[in-house]
């Protein structure tokens, strides 16, 4: 295992421990596209180029978008604009 | 139940787990270990039996070309449900300006941000349409094409605005797009049998290894699926930011168009 594999690997490791870590669900949906985009170069880097085509599209542009208009579109649903951290 | 008896539970689930995870664990093939047979076959056999240079597609559109069927008629399903379900709380009616949450302002998009919008969309589109037709010769092809295309239009939101975005993207057209799509991958299916051949056989000419035209029928399937997953996920962007959108009724005072 060449060590820019263990690099991507210690990166997945951080960043999906990130995802369950922040809890503010704004911050969140960044820090699954980053997760996102680590894995993209992680399959990369294991010579599927295919599969990490379909993560860069779906899980760094398509997923955080529909989870940010989904948290968008609950908060300016609510009559008063709380701070909104803590549902998630 | 409390929570120590379901703690219990999932250590009396965990440890009737442990032998058959542990003995799937030590029956993995090493980390980098090749997986040779099925791989080695492929590379093979497939150029010279289908003159196609990614094995991916491949196996996707003709080897296994039945399973793409069934996963392009599951996104098809997955498409008209998320619809259903949303629009049939909001409804198909339209009001040109987006919800806002109250105190917050809206500031409109700089003139930089038009600008790199208006490049930056075109240059993806045209890298879709680069993974798209490029399905049989590089990675890539009308699945990730299909959503590259899609998130190109959602630069037209960034640069535009809702109301730019609403005047571009309609809502007919990419239904269009979707159960076109679909229907295409189903007759490529169907169409061979017509001339005697087996289901999604590939009766179309072979074309040059490593051209763009390579692939025969391949091809088709791969418009098929790029139409509708450039439609689908479109749809899909469309109706989750219509759920922005704001109330047709009077009772959100102090909004003017967005």
């Amino acid at each position: 295992m060449s060590a820019l594999l263990a690099v991507l690997f210690l990166l997945t490791a951080a960043s999906g421990t990130a995802v369950v870590l922040v809890r503010d669900p704004g911050r969140q949906i960044f820090a699954i596209a980053a997760n996102g985009l680590v894995l993209t170069l992680l399959f990369t880097a294991l010579q599927a180029p295919d599969v990490a085509l379909s993560e860069l599209a779906v899980g760094v542009a398509a997923v955080p978008l529909l989870f940010l208009v989904a948290l968008m579109a609950v908060r300016a649903g609510r009559p008063e604009a709380g701070s909104g951290g803590d549902e998630a | 139940m409390s929570p120590r008896a379901r703690l219990a539970l999932l250590a009396a689930a965990g440890l009737a787990l442990l032998p058959g995870a542990a003995a799937t664990l030590g029956g993995l093939p090493a980390f980098g270990s090749r997986i040779a047979e099925y791989g080695a076959r492929i590379n093979a056999l497939v150029p010279g039996e289908r003159h196609v240079a990614n094995m991916v597609s491949a196996i996707n559109f003709d080897l296994r070309g039945l399973d793409t069927l069934g996963e392009e008629f599951m996104l098809l399903a997955a498409i008209t449900g998320t619809v259903v379900l949303l629009r049939g709380r909001r409804g198909e009616g339209m009001t040109d300006r987006a919800m806002r949450r109250p105190g917050r302002a809206v500031r409109p998009q700089t003139e930089a941000v038009v600008l790199a919008c208006r490049v930056a969309g075109v240059l993806t589109a045209l890298f879709g349409l680069y993974v798209v037709l490029h399905a049989t010769v590089t990675p890539g092809g009308g699945f990730q094409g299909g959503v590259i295309l899609a998130s190109a239009t959602l630069l037209v939101y960034l640069g535009e605005g809702y109301v730019g975005w609403r005047d571009a993207v309609r809502s007919h057209w990419l239904d269009a797009m979707e159960g076109g799509g679909a229907l295409l991958f189903a007759l490529c299916g169907l169409v061979p049998m017509l001339v005697g051949a087996a289901f999604l056989q590939n009766v179309l000419p072979l074309g040059t290894f490593r051209d763009l035209f390579s692939g025969g029928l391949m091809l088709v399937e791969n418009l098929g699926v790029a139409l509708a997953v450039t439609g689908g996920f479109t749809q899909l962007f469309l109706e989750f930011m219509e759920e922005t959108r704001a109330a047709d009724g009077p009772e959100e005072p102090g909004e003017d168009s967005a």
